[in-house]
């Protein structure tokens, strides 16, 4: 870029709201108290499946402290919701469908009294078949798992296509091809926060909501249409929110529905907070997932064509698995030429617990089968894998496996150079591998990927930002792009800063607020930064022109002689101006000095029924090393040092960048090796986080990270996506530093200690 | 029963029942939502404060064992005029918050550490925080904020 950045890129810039997180003084929902506050506490379901016979909440209401109690009945249309596809109810309505599953609630004056009344409800359920194994959901005799059938066949959720040429003749002459399986077993989000909503209510029969979603917007209007109110008589505002993922949206939208509704019956604020056992149990998860990937290749490692399929389980609900299932087919081949690729995806309905979005949103997956899949080929040919990846990787200009071309700079072969010199690959590649006798087996790997930016074909992606001089000359920021920790807040501080040509502490970003921050779709798909950024650059435009009116009129000179010394305006008599002046002047004038700016990525159209078109306007890409360590009498893997590269354009709040791409191996380098939250015969094999094992700070070794800032035009100074696609290459690149290390292929996730030893055996 | 304890350097007297832990004695009762509460069952250090000089999970530590003890928690560990210490400020420098749920119980780990460690290694700092899980960071920058403010404390900055 040739702008001279200020603010944008600056290493030094911090977090805009990390003062008081570091205070302690953040108020998150849990922390919020009133005087006169009741209690809310869930009764979930103990059983995968079955139907509701009885259900009274009355002997709940005799319990002593108890104050009011709900089920599905209290709602319009028993609070029948969800988006894309509409199968949850706010509450358990005639039947169960997962251990966990939400049936009613109880409000009261203590913890303690909500307890006891959820354990007074008269519950009868009647057990039906359970659906556990997603390969036998489509079985002609499984039991149907939602109310009704969603697309007319059983518990097929949906299907999706690529259709990229035949691969079909080119693998029949292919010299060599891979023709593997690969297993995912759900992961749970692990926020440390779990969730909870605090609801308040106001004269007049409307309610304010605290809530630690992710997209308040639409939890509004899920809210009010099970209540029966307009969207402007629930009110949802976001506090800081402990961490996310991805992970607090469905099941935060039924909380929100089920406290609100408690606080208008009662006249009362009413908190809800789920404990860590109610958090793992009723949360949706990572799907559970199987791909099958055939690819071949010429004996000289040219990769040709691939024909591949990918089964997700979806659980009980379909929450956002008919996306993610379509960004996981997107991405199923990976990172490299084809000259002809298909894809063949169908997702589920079991009683497993429901599966949702999380960060990487199918391309977890998606990336982990191909860059093992990808391995292999290298592999079988005794070629190194980067060697092997840079030879057949995208570069700009070329056609990914669904048929579109690579339009902008593409820094994936950056990257792939960036971590092979900075592991010292080529020497370890020699130095580690197997070694037979050893009782510590070490390797290193290679895996890389691309990434749909944005939401692609999922959905129109737009923004809104506004921004606001006020009186004491301070400027807000208002969206309803929300910042769950991954930084938005920061980032869009610091644009509208540079924008504007203030300090970044003159810019005061409020809360997300359904009633004063414009709507703009959902804070998902890693999109924040480009069109929330972007929208900030465009708002901030507006307003600049606002002030600088202001000046003009104060100095007596014509819009166009105004410039800018640092906050202070310049006119022809080179005299400066404080902001505070001008911003006061403007006041004077009645100037509106306010602004609103919108900004949508430019349209791509992705046909579903062919399967051809542009899933994505633009990707960003990375690659990463992992080496590691397996002891073998135990199989345990010890990840000893990893590299990282992402391309993710240019970077616009580097420290906050960096901490999410650590972040995010950390919590890919859990997929890789501890978090597999299984299910038998549809109940949760885990239940806290003793079981349930989140990566500590002895699990994860020092990093070694770096930006490959590529330039995208249309980004905001040239910015790309960065939260989600950094998690997806570690669980593929530690498998294939296991396979250096032992010689052992890894194909299910997480890779199981004792599987492992076993193999070493 | 009744416990008297220190807590952040003043003594307090409150009522406790046999089933209360300190977390929700500060939390519930004294209104510090400083500590954070991540599973009440010891297994991710949000909740962690400092007794005597030693970190402890406040969500399994018996209220009615408070008597005599010298409590400090997050509200505690910012200087008099209520600007951040030195290990708060380092956090922010190294970007070792995100979301900030984990913050709190991670700055009083790396403070119970610096009281009895003044020169850690990175791996010194590693194990000190290893039962405290952040979901965010990756720890990487969390490790280096402590090790900047031990150095800076080495070479006679301000605690």
């Amino acid at each position: 870029m040739s702008e001279n950045l200020k603010y944008v890129g600056n290493p030094n810039s911090k977090a805009a709201d990390g003062i008081e997180k570091i205070l302690g003084k953040a108020k998150y929902v849990g922390d919020m108290t009133l005087p006169g506050m009741l209690y809310a506490k869930l009764l979930t379901s103990p059983v995968p499946h079955a139907k509701i016979v009885e259900l009274d909440v009355k002997p709940a209401l005799a319990v002593e402290g108890v104050v009011a109690a709900i089920t599905s009945d209290d709602f319009v249309d028993h609070g029948f919701f969800g988006w894309p596809v509409k199968d949850m109810y706010v509450l358990a309505y005639q039947k169960v469908r997962y251990v966990g599953d939400p049936i009613a609630v109880v409000a009261a004056e203590s913890e303690a009294a909500a307890a006891a009344g959820v354990a007074a409800i008269k519950l009868k359920l009647e057990e039906l078949p359970v659906v556990s194994d997603m390969h036998k959901a489509l079985d002609p005799d499984a039991a149907l798992v939602p109310l009704e059938p969603q697309i007319g066949d059983g518990n097929l959720l949906v299907t999706h296509l690529v259709r990229n040429g035949d691969p079909d003749p080119i693998l029949a002459e292919c010299d060599i091809v891979v023709d593997e399986s690969y297993n995912f077993q759900p992961q749970e989000h692990g926020y440390i926060e779990t969730e909870g909503v605090f609801a308040i209510p106001e004269p007049g029969g409307t309610v304010v909501v605290f809530a630690n979603d992710q997209s308040p917007h639409i939890n509004r209007d899920n809210a009010a249409g099970m209540l029966g109110l307009t969207g402007e008589a629930v009110r949802v505002i976001q506090p800081p929110v402990g961490g996310s993922f991805g992970g607090k949206d469905d099941h935060v939208y039924q909380f929100t529905g089920q406290a609100a509704k408690l606080a208008l019956i009662t006249g009362r604020p009413v908190r809800l907070v789920l404990t860590r056992e109610e958090s793992l149990a009723t949360s949706y998860k990572r799907a559970a997932a199987y791909a099958h990937l055939k690819i071949g290749m010429s004996k000289d490692g040219v990769i040709r064509a691939a024909k591949t399929e990918y089964l997700a389980d979806s659980g009980a609900y379909a929450s956002q698995t008919p996306l993610s299932s379509w960004r996981a087919s997107m991405h199923l081949a990976g990172a490299y030429r084809y000259e002809a690729a298909t894809v063949d995806t169908k997702a589920v309905y079991t009683n497993n617990g429901y599966a949702g979005a999380f960060r990487g949103f199918g391309n977890t997956q998606a990336a982990a089968a191909s860059e093992v899949a990808v391995d292999e080929l290298a592999a079988k040919i005794g070629m190194d894998p980067i060697a092997f990846r840079l030879k057949n990787c995208l570069r700009t200009g070329d056609k990914a496996f669904t048929g579109n071309v690579i339009q902008h700079e593409a820094g994936l072969a950056q990257c792939l150079e960036w971590v092979r010199d900075q592991s010292g690959w080529a020497d370890k590649r020699k130095s580690l591998g197997f070694k037979a006798n050893d009782e510590v087996l070490k390797g290193i790997g290679v895996a890389c990927y691309f990434h749909g930016s944005g939401l692609g074909g999922e959905g129109i992606d737009y923004a809104r930002i506004t921004l606001t001089v006020e009186r004491d000359h301070s400027v807000t920021l208002q969206s309803g792009l929300t910042d769950y920790g991954q930084g938005s807040r920061t980032v869009f501080t610091l644009i509208a800063a540079e924008t504007l040509g203030v300090t970044p502490e003159r810019i005061v970003m409020l809360r997300p607020d359904t009633d004063t921050a414009p709507e703009t779709g959902p804070t998902v798909a890693s999109r924040a930064s480009i069109v929330g950024g972007n929208a900030t650059k465009v708002t901030a435009g507006k307003l600049i022109q606002k002030l600088n009116m202001a000046a003009a009129d104060l100095l007596g000179c014509p819009l166009e002689q105004i410039t800018r010394h640092g906050e202070d305006f310049i006119g022809p008599n080179e005299e400066p101006v404080a902001i505070e002046e001008v911003i006061d002047h403007a006041f004077e004038m009645g100037l509106q000095m306010s602004s609103q700016g919108y900004w949508q990525i430019p349209v791509i159209h992705w046909d579903f029924e062919k399967g051809t078109g542009t899933p994505y306007y633009t990707y960003s890409f990375g690659a990463q090393v992992a080496q590691v360590e397996v002891t073998k009498a135990t199989g345990k893997i010890q990840v000893t040092g990893v590299w990282a590269s992402h391309d993710g354009g240019k970077i616009i709040f580097p420290k906050g960048a960096r901490g999410q791409l650590m972040g995010g191996i950390t919590q890919g380098l859990g997929y890789a090796l501890t978090e597999g939250f299984t299910y038998k015969d549809g109940y949760p094999q885990k239940k806290n986080l003793k079981e349930y094992h989140l990566p500590t700070s002895l699990d994860v070794p020092e990093m070694e990270t770096h930006f490959v800032e590529t330039n995208l035009a249309e980004g905001p100074f040239g910015a790309k996506n960065l939260a989600e696609p950094v998690m997806i290459a570690i669980a593929p690149a530690i498998a294939n530093a296991v396979f250096h290390a032992t010689n052992v292929r890894c194909r299910d996730f997480p890779i199981s200690a004792d599987w492992l030893k076993g193999k070493l055996g | 029963m009744e416990v008297t304890f220190k807590l952040n350097g003043e003594t307090v007297t409150c009522p406790v029942t046999t089933k209360s832990t300190l977390l929700r004695l500060l939390r519930d009762e004294l209104k510090m939502t400083g500590t954070k509460n991540g599973c009440e069952h010891g297994d991710c250090g949000a909740c962690s404060v400092i007794v005597d000089g030693v970190l402890e999970k406040s969500c399994i530590f018996p209220a009615r064992n408070l008597d005599g003890k010298e409590v400090l928690t997050i509200e505690g560990v910012s200087n008099a005029d209520g600007t951040p210490s030195d290990l708060q400020q380092a956090f922010l420098d190294a970007g070792a918050t995100q979301c900030g749920y984990c913050t709190p119980g991670m700055i009083m780990a790396g403070e119970a550490l610096l009281l009895m460690n003044n020169n850690p290694t990175r791996q010194d700092i590693r194990e000190a925080i290893s039962e405290n899980l952040c979901r965010c960071t990756g720890y990487q920058q969390i490790v280096d904020a402590i090790q900047a403010t031990a150095k800076s404390r080495l070479n006679g900055g301000a605690k």
